[in-house]
């Protein structure tokens, strides 16, 4: 492999985070995101997902992103039908109108409708490239490009050498750009084509709408015989989490451009802390400060947020895959709704909430969410409840905490407790 | 007589329901969602009464098959 030495200096990797919903977004810019991925209306791989953005919101994301020049991506990557080409071309108007970046596609019909509009054209990784003739063949239409998630890193390597020895070059006429999933949820299908959800719900994760029937437990009996296999998990369809911190360096080595984060179904705050962790991870990488002491508290962090357990993914090349063992989350901690935001004093610095359930009280850790706040963690240090200097507020009480960033009547409040797992 | 009720909005363009039942159903070329064909819209509930009771069946079976559930048949 290549060494990672040898390449500082060059251009660092790209941090791609996923945004659902405004709050999300926010977490991701606020975190330190290069660049951001969405989708709008139904055709994205989250069409099921209960909030999404609309076509009305791209101007807005357009501006946020612009404002702090984080690149922005469409995601369009579902299978198409004859009646969805209209709207998809009012998509890929639209994102040529307010300036997006690039579209993020896989149906042939949108990379051409792309083109013609003169959009930048990014492979999703539904179209599983595997190999380096498939890149030369996209690279007709597409500057970047999603390699499948079964690789090894070995094999992600041997793609990238061969595009800088053939200098394989996209539209832009640079030379074509390989990215990967780093960090969070993986199918038992290959790269996200399963038909399970649709052969048994009629609901098909192709065109967004998985059911995730594969993160139920299931038992295997031999027909034959009657007999059950003796499993010692009956997840068996349901993998654990995508997680590459503890070996960045070697996907750095990789030659990889862009590392995307998957999770556009998630949580502002997960969002928040996966981005976080992994920005200060590609920067001690590209400043040489990387170490274990780093990733053991980076992976602290990670586990505190929604997660079925980690696990390397195929990239270090192991044969079989490694199976979750609960049916959800295996976070070590979690969020309980207490109240929500009623207005800031600027010139104090002040936030003033309403207390809807439970108690808040100092010591605790807070979460506040919201569209233009993002997702904000802190340490209750200070606080009044109605007006008076207390340590306790009840479900009723209004209660001022000092703040260094603005709150708003949108915002929700949450307190972070601790999480029991039961396996 | 039936009562067919379709909230567009949620729709994910599957088609499911034009398969299903295409005498009330149709796929809109111009936003890729399903049409309930000579619907009323109330607040993003497009709704049909319809007394011919053979329509009941299809419009069952599109109700079973739309994968985010966003189809009513009643008959009353």
């Amino acid at each position: 492999m290549r060494s990672f030495a040898k390449k500082i200096g060059m251009q660092q990797i790209e941090l791609m985070a996923p945004a659902g919903n405004f709050e999300s977004l926010q977490a991701a810019l606020d975190n330190g995101a290069d660049s951001i991925y969405f989708g709008v209306e139904q055709l994205n791989m989250r069409a099921r997902a209960t909030m999404n953005f609309t076509l009305e919101d791209l101007p807005e994301i357009a501006k946020r992103c612009n404002a702090k020049n984080v690149r922005t991506y469409l995601t369009l990557n579902t299978i198409i039908y004859d009646h969805d080409l209209s709207i998809v071309k009012t998509l890929l108007k639209k994102a040529k109108e307010v300036g997006l970046t690039a579209i993020i596609a896989m149906d042939q019909a949108v990379i051409a409708a792309a083109r013609e509009l003169g959009l930048e054209v990014h492979i999703s990784t539904q179209i599983n490239v595997t190999n380096i003739e498939t890149v030369k063949f996209y690279a007709m239409f597409a500057d970047t490009m999603v390699l499948s998630r079964e690789l090894s890193l070995r094999q992600v390597e041997k793609i990238t050498e061969q595009i800088e020895k053939e200098q394989v070059k996209g539209p832009s006429g640079r030379l074509v750009e390989i990215e990967i999933f780093g960090h969070g949820a993986l199918c038992m299908a290959v790269s996200g084509k399963c038909y399970m959800s649709l052969h048994s719900y009629n609901s098909s994760a192709n065109r967004g709408a998985c059911k995730q029937n594969c993160r139920k437990k299931y038992t295997v009996i031999d027909q034959e015989t009657g007999f059950e296999m003796e499993l010692d998990n009956e997840y068996i369809m349901s993998p654990k989490d995508l997680c590459t911190i503890d070996f960045l360096d070697q996907v750095a080595d990789a030659g990889i451009k862009v590392l995307k984060i998957e999770g556009r179904g998630r949580a502002p705050e997960y969002v928040a802390k996966v981005i976080k962790c992994y920005r200060e991870a590609i920067d001690s990488l590209h400043n040489g400060t990387y170490d274990k002491e780093k990733v053991i508290s980076w992976m602290q962090e990670l586990e505190k947020v929604y997660n079925r357990g980690f696990w390397s993914g195929y990239y270090l090349g192991q044969k079989l895959g490694e199976w979750s063992t609960i049916p959800g989350s295996s976070a070590t901690q979690k969020k309980i709704y207490i109240g929500k935001g009623v207005h800031y004093f600027p010139k104090s610095n002040i936030g003033e909430f309403k207390i809807e359930a439970y108690d808040i009280s100092l010591g605790d850790n807070i979460l506040i969410t919201g569209p233009t706040t993002g997702a904000q963690e802190l340490e209750v240090t200070e606080m009044l409840v109605n007006d008076d200097k207390l340590s306790k507020g009840q479900k009723g009480d209004s209660v001022t905490i000092p703040l260094d960033f603005r709150i708003r009547p949108s915002d929700k409040l949450y307190k972070i407790v601790e999480n029991k797992v039961e396996a | 007589m039936v009562v067919v009720t379709l909230q567009r909005d949620k729709c994910i363009g599957c088609n499911y329901c034009v398969e299903m039942a295409p005498e009330q159903f149709a796929m809109s070329k111009k936003d890729g969602k399903s049409v309930l064909l000579r619907s009323k819209d109330k607040k993003g509930f497009h709704t049909i009464k319809s007394h011919d009771d053979v329509i009941y069946d299809n419009c069952e079976k599109a109700s079973k098959a739309c994968p985010v559930k966003i189809i009513d048949v009643k008959q009353v």
